[in-house]
Order: structure tokens, then C-alpha cells, then sequence
């Protein structure tokens, strides 16, 4: 019987996706919108246009175009949708058993209709950057996705978005024997260029003998490829070599080390961060490089700002730890060190559901950090660090039209997401989202169990397989009519 | 930094923050920062005054100084000025800081049985200073201010060993002394510290001889190739040469032959063109390549083994690779081949610990005077804590060995110069001399002995341990 539910709630938003189309006007009316560029604005104006954002001002300033359908909310409050800036969710499996597989992508791991981007959607996270999980070597190639869209080709954002890198041990592994194969990867790399280069040389070698033997003119052949980039090492020769000749299985770590593809390096302790350091100096990815950090590694916060790079904190924004001597409990406010120390960091939520990225931005100002910087740590710095920045994270002309209507101040539990638009179109409608409806007020969809009956249905959130079209069909006509009741 | 001590606060604080945000939020209190050296070192100028200045076992210097600069050993001598800006530090004894040759300290434990590691495994990969801060902390109170350390210490084959510092704060740059010091093997020693059965002990032996001899023709069959190339080089360009000198002939011939052929309505072939094949370079092996720095001696092989019938084994295995520097860790029975040994300058490695202590052989017992005995017999003696994470007590197992007959010297030896000398960081610690790293002890009086204190230590020329701490 919850399945029913679910698939009525699965419905409401594919038929809300049906409704808008591409270029359609669309403007917001909030009574309060805040940016995250530049002051917030009170009783603002919000137009879209192609899934842009085409004007951001105060409703003096701002003029609503005729044709834009108007979403007048003047007691709600607008926030750029949330940005996720590492994700290990939405995935048919979030890791694979080879230790080495960035010749794979997560596009093909992803599931438009996973629970994960539901929840997404409905706690205003707008943007995530899916990545494999931490028990791997080298993962999949990621991509930035937005929880709306039936196909991974309507969720895309942006493809190629990074690989993951861990430092900390995948299962089966000690530190030192998971860095022996990464170590060995990249130099397994360098000798495989090597090697094509040579052998492309010696061909060419061979060739002009060959032709002088004969007594043939040999027109002198011009590089295919091109020269080799990257600021750790380089190989000579490398535009001799087309480069749709490599091996697909190196080409993603050569686009690693020439910094094309951006590396998120999963280090669980401190111990973890010199290490991740060295490898991305030493192959030349430093500056693509993002370190995504467990909670001690708060620790190695000096060696991380020497070295410059961004980091993903996880959702244990306190650590404890307990003094080896004395027994005694120290509490260190983990983002706190970051912004102490000028790195920029963006906050992970604990969970998809209550306790995600407003959540974690509440709590940071709840330890004293100011608001500006909390909510930046789950917009704006995401963003930046996605290399999304000015496309999402704000709300500013030219931006994805990604906009979250909270009831109240976004960061107080009383708040609601109530509207979300994704490219400009209503991907979210609490009024009609009957998941919500039948937690919070135990108002279930029409012709559906009622919620005692529920209550005593044995409980499965998860379960969304098994369906079939033609009762999918019967829900949607159902749907449709519960729509006109609606806001 | 935020730091916070907990009570009842953060729940509490949660919920106010989430309530009303831009409130009020609980007052933070922001405890001044303990400052980290992570990623920067400080290098200070210090001249430390002594009556006695341990150059290196058997040389001692009378009252005399050492000055410190950029975290080395500028100058020691008797009379040195001290420069305007230098830390000035006095003492009765400075001596180089102690070296632990067989330590875990700072390895994870799945580091350290990791049986899966190869020869190029690195146990400096496997060293967490940031969680064994308090341990390493505990060392440089003793003055152990290096520690080799070993992963995958009972896997047959080990990993790559490395020296590095107990400074818990030490910097990128003076962190690791040497991240290659040795390679590793075990015979007879399983994970748990146990005596593996008579036939396990064949197949390690067994593996440790293939091991030696895989590297040995790896690197053979390297240098081979090295010389195939250059012969096939100079012949393909003596063949260019020709070649290019008879093209106008050959086109010529060709000309006429293209000619030919179409007068006869013909297809014209090519004449087919061979030449010797180039020697392809050798598969790249990470494993094998580690190993033969073994074979060649550039890297000493540090092998854990304790019974007389292992001994034997090992000695006869690696009798036919004479550039091979061998060491052996724990010896436990080690007397009865001390003369071959001795002959054969093999240091032996030991660790005499104290009753109650867990040890890694079935023996269950280090007999305290074998250092001592095995020095009697003209045998190098190395003493180390077990590859534990004892090596605080590195000066208590030395103070051991001198009450069980080995000579205090020698003992002062096996911890500092000699441990150096084996596992090639002579040139860095182990020794107070001009151009080595600060590494160094200053004492209340002479090393090895109980009622000595340590009042300094210095690591790569930062004090490290003050008395007033």
C-alpha cells in the first residue's frame, strides 16, 4: 500500500516536468529574496526566461514581462537552490570491485528515479556532483546532475565533473599497499605514454628507411595529436600520438594529470592529507584537486592551506576526541578551523532528508559563524568549487533559474521548502507532495489507504521497483484530478 | 580554532540555532590556538655549551659547543662564539639522539600485518603522525628522535622500511629521513607472532630465494637490453648511412621499374625492405625493481628470524649474492651461527626485552645477554624495540643489554652511529659532526645510565623537549 503512495508521489512530479516547456517565461514574487550575490532584497522579483535567470531585482525595479506565468508569494522567502558539492547518493551502486575504473561513468550508474534525488528535490538541494563512494582506488568518472528529469541526459548539469580519488584505504587494503597502487597507476601511465611514443617514433623510423631502401620520396607526415599539458611531469613527444589512440583505460588519467578532469581525493584521517598532497603535486593535479575530508582531518588544516586547495567537509561538523593522558573530551568545531584558516569549505548534509545542507548551514551559525558564511558553504562555494560559479549557487541574471521557496527563514526548523524551480520550470509543489502530506498530516492521496491502514501495512520508504506501466497510468489519472484541489 | 570542552552544550545549542537563526547562537569560546608545524618548519640558531660532546662512539670532546643553524649541525668545536641571535642551551652530555632500528610505532595495525604487501610496498605511507602524536611525543621525552619503521612486517616478503622522525610536529621537509631504507623478509614468523609450521618455513625460505633471484635476473636482463640497444642502435646507423648513400641509385631503379611495369601494363611491387628488430626494453616490474637494489647491495635486507634451523637456511640462501647487505632481527638463537656471522659482517638485530613483554617467536624469551654474547664473538649488535610500538623504552632495552654483559659503549653504538650505518642515514643522524641534521640529546650526565635525565632534544634543529616542560 506505500507503494501506491510512492508512486503517486513519483507521478506528481513527472507530471509537474510534463507541464512546463523549454523557453517558457516564468516569474517568482517573494517577500524576501536572498542571493548569495550581493545584499537580499525585501519584496523582490524573480524572472526567468530558457531556463535562465533574466532579471533579479526589487518589484520597483523589475519588470514582469506579460506573458510570465507569476508565482505571487509574498510571505516566502527565495533562496538559490542548495548545492551539493560531492554526492555518493542517487547511484545503482556506489562503488565497483576494480580498484581502478575511471574508464567508467557514474552516468551510467545514476537513477533518475532513485529516493536520493526525490529527497533531494524536496530539501532544496538544486545541484549535485555524483561521485563514487570511498571504497575504491580510483572511481568513475562523476557528473553534476539536478534531481529532476526522467533520463541522467535530462538530469545532466555538467559531465565529466571529476573522478574520485581515495587515499584512505578501500576494504582489503592498508594505507601503504592502497597508495602502492595509486603510486603505480600514474607510473604505469607515464611508461604507457612512453612506450606509444617510442613505438610511434620507431614506426616513423622504420618508414624513412623503408622508403630510402625502395627509392620512394616519403612526404614528411605532420604530429596528429597534440603536445602534453599538466604541471607535474610530461612526457616528450606525445603530439606524435593522436589522441584517440590511447588506450581508453589511460585516457581518463592522462586528462587527470594534464588537469582537464577534476580530482576529489577522499582522505578519513589526517595521515591521509600529506599523501594526497604529494600524489596531486606530484602528477600534476593539484590545482584540479578537491580534498573531501572526514572529521579529524581538521588537523592537517595548515598543510591543506600550504597546498591551496578546497575542501568538502563531511556531515560531522564537531569532532570529539578524547585526550590519550587526561581521558578528557575536546569538542572542535570542524568548519570553524577552515574558516579560520581561509579554506574554502563546503558542508556535506547528514542526510538527504531533515538533517541536510540548511541543516548543516544552521548548526555552523548556530557555533558561531556568520550567516553569510554558513549559507555560502552550501551555494557559493559548492559552486565555485564544481567550477559552476555565476551558473548556480546564486541568484543573479544569467544563472540557472534553480530557485527555493522556503516558508520562513531558510535556516530555521520551522521553515518549509514549499516551491522549488529547476531551469525555470515548478519541479516541486509541497501542496501536492503526498509523501510529505502523509508524514507530517497523515492526509493520504485519494483513492489510496487511509493512514491507519497504512500504519498497520508493514513499512518499505525504499522499495520503488516492481511497477508497471499500465497501473502507472491509472495513478497519473488520479493524480490529475487530486491536482485541482490543490494551491 | 574552535575549541570547545563539552557539557551540556551542544545539543542545547543546536536547537537555538535552528529556532531562531540569526540569533543569538551560544557563545563560542575561541581558546587560543595550539599552534601546528604541519606543513612549515621553523629553523632557529642554538649553541649548546657541554662538558662533554659525544662526536661518535669512542670520540668525546671536553667542554666543548655545538652550533645549530637551519635545523643542521654548523660547527662543533671548543670554542665557539655564540651568534648574536642564538638560543643558548648548556648541558653536562650532548650526544646524537637515539635511533630505534625496529620499530611500528605510528603504523596502523593492518599496516603492520598487512600480508599483502610486495617489495615496493612503502611503510612510510603507512606512518600516522597525527594519531600517534602522544606516542611520538612519549620518544622524544627518552631521546628517541628517529624510528625505522616497517609495514607488512610478517608478510614473507616486507615492504620498503623508513627512517623517520618522532617529532610529532615535524614539517614536510624533515619529516622522513629516508623513505628507502631497507627492504624486509620473514622466516618463520607469522602475523600473530607465532612460529609457523616446518613446512611454511621451506616455502618462505623458498620465496625469499626466488625473490633474491628474479631481481638478480631483472637486472641482468636491464643491463642486457642496455647493451642489445646500443649494438642494434650503432648497426641500424652504420644501415642508415648506406641507405641514405645509395637512394639516388635506388630511385633511380625504382623509376625504371614504375616505368617497366606500366609499359608492360603490370603492377608494380616494392621491393620488400628488413631489418633486425629492435631489443624491446624489459616489462617494467615495481617489485622486482626494488629487489634488485637489494641484490646490488644498494639497500640493506633486514630479515626477522629466530630459530637456528631458519638461521642456517637464511645464511646458506643468501651466501651466492655477495653485494647482498643482510641484517638479521631478533636472532633469538643467533649464537650458535655467530661465527659466520661475524665472518660474514652480518649485524644482528636485537631486542632485549624485559619479562612479561609479548615477543614475536615462539621462544617466548629474549635471553638478555645475547647481544652481549654475540658481541663477545666479533658480531655487530644493533638493538631495536621488536617492531613494537615500544620505542620509548629503546634506552631502557640498551640499559638491559649493558647489565647482561654487552659493553656500554657498544650499546650506545647499536642505537645511534651503527643503526645509522645500517640502514644508510649516516649521513643525516646517528653522529654529532658538522653538516648532519640536529638530531641531538642534551643530558644530565652520561647516556645508558638510569639516573641520567634528558633535558633536551632537539629534531632537525627545533627543540623539541625543554625541562621546563
Amino acid at each position: 500500500m506505500m507503494k501506491t503512495l510512492l508512486r503517486a508521489a513519483l507521478c506528481s512530479l513527472t507530471f509537474l516536468a510534463a507541464t512546463a516547456e523549454a523557453g517558457d517565461k516564468y516569474a517568482v514574487k517573494a517577500g524576501t529574496i536572498v542571493t548569495m550575490n550581493g545584499e537580499s532584497i525585501e519584496n523582490g522579483v524573480i524572472v526567468m526566461e530558457g531556463g535562465r535567470i533574466t532579471a533579479v531585482g526589487s518589484e520597483a525595479d523589475v519588470k514582469i514581462p506579460w506573458d510570465a506565468e507569476v508565482l505571487d508569494v509574498p510571505d516566502l522567502v527565495a533562496m538559490p537552490g542548495f548545492v551539493q558539492a560531492h554526492a555518493t547518493g542517487g547511484m545503482d551502486r556506489s562503488n565497483e570491485t576494480i580498484d581502478v575504473a575511471p574508464f567508467l561513468q557514474i552516468s551510467d550508474s545514476i537513477d533518475p528515479v532513485a529516493f536520493f534525488f526525490e529527497e533531494c528535490i524536496r530539501w532544496g538541494v538544486t545541484t549535485i556532483n555524483v561521485q563514487h563512494s570511498t571504497n575504491c582506488v580510483i572511481g568513475a568518472v562523476g557528473m553534476v546532475v539536478k534531481p529532476h528529469g526522467m533520463t541522467v541526459d535530462a538530469m545532466l548539469v555538467k559531465p565529466r565533473s571529476g573522478v574520485k580519488v581515495c587515499v584512505s584505504p578501500k576494504s582489503g587494503k592498508s594505507r601503504a599497499t592502497q597508495m602502492q597502487i595509486l603510486r603505480k597507476t600514474f607510473g604505469d601511465l607515464k611508461r604507457y605514454l612512453d612506450g606509444v611514443i617510442q613505438q610511434k617514433k620507431d614506426g616513423d623510423d622504420t618508414a624513412r628507411r623503408e622508403a630510402l631502401y625502395q627509392g620512394r620520396e616519403l612526404d614528411g607526415e605532420k604530429a596528429k595529436g597534440r603536445a602534453m599539458k599538466g604541471e607535474g611531469w610530461k612526457v616528450d613527444g606525445l603530439e606524435l600520438v593522436p589522441r584517440g589512440e590511447i588506450d581508453e583505460k589511460q585516457e581518463p588519467l592522462l586528462a587527470m594529470v594534464e588537469g582537464e578532469l577534476a580530482v576529489y581525493i577522499n582522505c578519513s584521517v589526517p595521515m591521509d592529507v600529506p599523501h594526497a598532497i604529494e600524489l596531486a603535486r606530484d602528477n600534476g593535479f593539484l590545482s584540479s584537486t578537491v580534498l573531501v575530508l572526514g572529521s579529524s582531518c581538521w588537523k592537517a588544516a595548515d598543510a591543506i592551506k600550504a597546498a591551496g586547495v578546497s575542501v568538502v567537509l563531511n556531515s560531522t561538523l564537531v569532532h570529539i576526541e578524547r585526550d590519550p593522558v587526561s581521558g578528557e573530551e575536546k569538542e572542535t568545531f570542524v568548519p570553524g578551523v577552515f574558516e579560520e584558516k581561509g579554506i574554502p569549505f563546503a558542508l556535506s548534509p547528514v542526510d538527504n532528508t531533515t538533517r541536510g545542507l540548511w541543516y548543516q548551514a544552521a548548526v555552523c551559525v548556530g557555533h558561531g559563524m556568520t550567516r553569510a558564511e554558513a549559507l555560502a558553504a552550501v551555494t557559493t562555494t559548492p559552486a565555485e568549487i564544481l567550477g559552476l560559479t555565476g551558473r548556480v549557487g546564486q541568484l543573479a541574471k544569467g544563472a540557472d533559474a534553480n530557485v527555493v521557496l522556503f516558508s520562513g527563514d531558510p535556516l530555521s526548523v520551522t521553515s518549509f521548502v514549499e516551491y522549488v524551480l529547476i531551469d525555470g520550470k515548478l519541479a516541486y509543489d509541497r501542496s501536492k507532495d503526498v509523501r510529505t502530506k502523509y508524514l507530517l498530516e497523515g492526509i493520504t492521496p485519494e483513492n489510496t489507504a487511509s493512514a491507519a491502514e497504512l500504519d498497520e501495512a508493514p513499512t518499505d520508504h525504499n522499495g520503488s521497483s516492481g511497477e508497471d506501466d499500465d497501473e502507472n497510468k491509472d495513478d497519473e489519472n488520479k493524480d490529475d484530478d487530486s491536482k485541482e484541489g490543490g494551491r | 580554532m574552535h575549541l570547545r570542552k563539552t557539557r551540556h552544550g551542544s545539543r542545547l545549542a543546536l536547537g537555538a540555532a535552528l529556532l531562531s537563526v540569526a540569533a543569538v547562537g551560544p557563545v563560542v569560546a575561541t581558546a587560543a590556538a595550539e599552534p601546528t608545524r604541519f606543513g612549515t618548519v621553523d629553523h632557529e640558531t642554538i649553541l649548546i655549551k657541554a662538558e662533554k660532546v659525544i662526536v661518535r662512539p669512542g670520540k668525546v670532546l671536553e667542554n666543548a659547543q655545538v652550533l645549530v643553524e637551519d635545523g643542521r649541525i654548523v660547527a662543533v668545536g671548543a670554542a665557539l662564539e655564540a651568534p648574536a641571535d642564538a638560543q643558548v642551551i648548556e648541558g653536562a652530555v650532548v650526544c646524537a639522539g637515539f635511533i630505534d632500528p625496529w620499530s611500528g610505532l605510528g603504523l596502523s595495525s593492518s599496516a603492520i600485518t598487512d600480508r599483502n604487501t610486495s617489495p615496493a610496498t612503502r611503510s612510510v605511507d603507512a606512518f600516522d603522525r597525527y594519531q600517534s602524536a602522544h606516542a611520538l611525543g612519549e620518544c622524544l621525552r627518552t631521546g628517541v628522535t628517529s624510528v625505522r619503521v616497517q609495514a607488512g612486517m610478517s608478510s614473507p616478503i616486507g615492504g620498503v622500511g623508513a627512517v623517520v622522525r618522532t617529532d610529532p610536529e615535524a614539517g614536510s621537509a624533515t619529516a622522513v629521513v629516508l623513505a628507502d631504507s631497507n627492504a624486509a623478509a620473514a622466516i618463520g614468523v607469522t602475523s600473530r607472532g607465532r612460529a609457523t609450521d616446518v613446512f611454511d618455513r621451506i616455502s618462505q625460505v623458498d620465496k625469499l630465494r626466488d625473490t633474491l633471484e628474479a631481481a638478480r635476473k631483472y637486472r641482468e636482463d636491464e643491463v642486457e637490453y642496455r647493451h642489445e640497444l646500443t649494438a642494434w642502435q650503432e648497426e641500424i646507423a652504420k644501415e642508415e648511412e648506406k641507405l641514405e648513400k645509395g637512394f639516388k641509385k635506388a630511385k633511380k631503379a625504382r623509376d625504371k621499374k614504375v616505368k617497366d611495369a606500366e609499359e608492360d601494363g603490370k603492377e608494380f611491387k616494392e621491393k620488400k625492405y628488413k631489418e633486425d628488430k629492435k631489443p624491446r626494453l624489459p616489462k617494467y616490474d615495481a617489485d622486482k625493481s626494488m629487489f634488485a637494489r637489494v641484490v646490488e647491495g644498494e639497500l640493506p635486507l633486514v630479515v626477522t628470524a629466530h630459530r637456528v634451523a631458519e638461521l642456517r637456511e637464511l645464511l646458506q640462501v643468501t651466501e651466492p649474492f655477495g653485494r647482498l647487505r643482510l641484517v638479521v632481527a631478533g636472532g633469538t638463537e643467533s649464537l650458535t651461527v655467530a661465527d659466520e656471522l661475524a665472518e660474514r659482517r652480518i649485524p644482528v638485530l636485537v631486542w632485549p626485552a624485559p619479562l612479561g613483554t609479548s615477543v614475536s617467536d615462539e621462544l617466548d624469551g629474549h635471553d638478555l645477554s645475547l647481544a652481549g654474547q654475540l658481541r663477545a664473538k666479533g658480531v655487530k649488535v644493533l638493538l631495536g624495540s621488536g617492531g613494537s610500538a615500544n620505542s620509548r623504552d629503546l634506552p631502557l632495552f640498551a640499559q638491559l643489554a649493558v647489565g647482561h654483559g654487552l659493553d656500554a659503549e657498544a650499546a650506545f653504538a647499536a642505537i645511534t652511529y651503527d643503526a645509522a650505518r645500517a640502514l644508510d642515514v649516516a649521513d643525516r643522524i646517528g653522529s654529532v659532526q658538522r653538516g648532519r641534521d640536529a638530531d641531538l640529546l642534551v643530558l644530565s650526565g652520561d647516556p645508558l645510565r638510569s639516573s641520567t635525565q634528558v633535558r633536551y632534544v632537539l629534531s632537525a634543529g627545533r627543540v623539541v623537549v625543554s625541562p621546563n616542560e
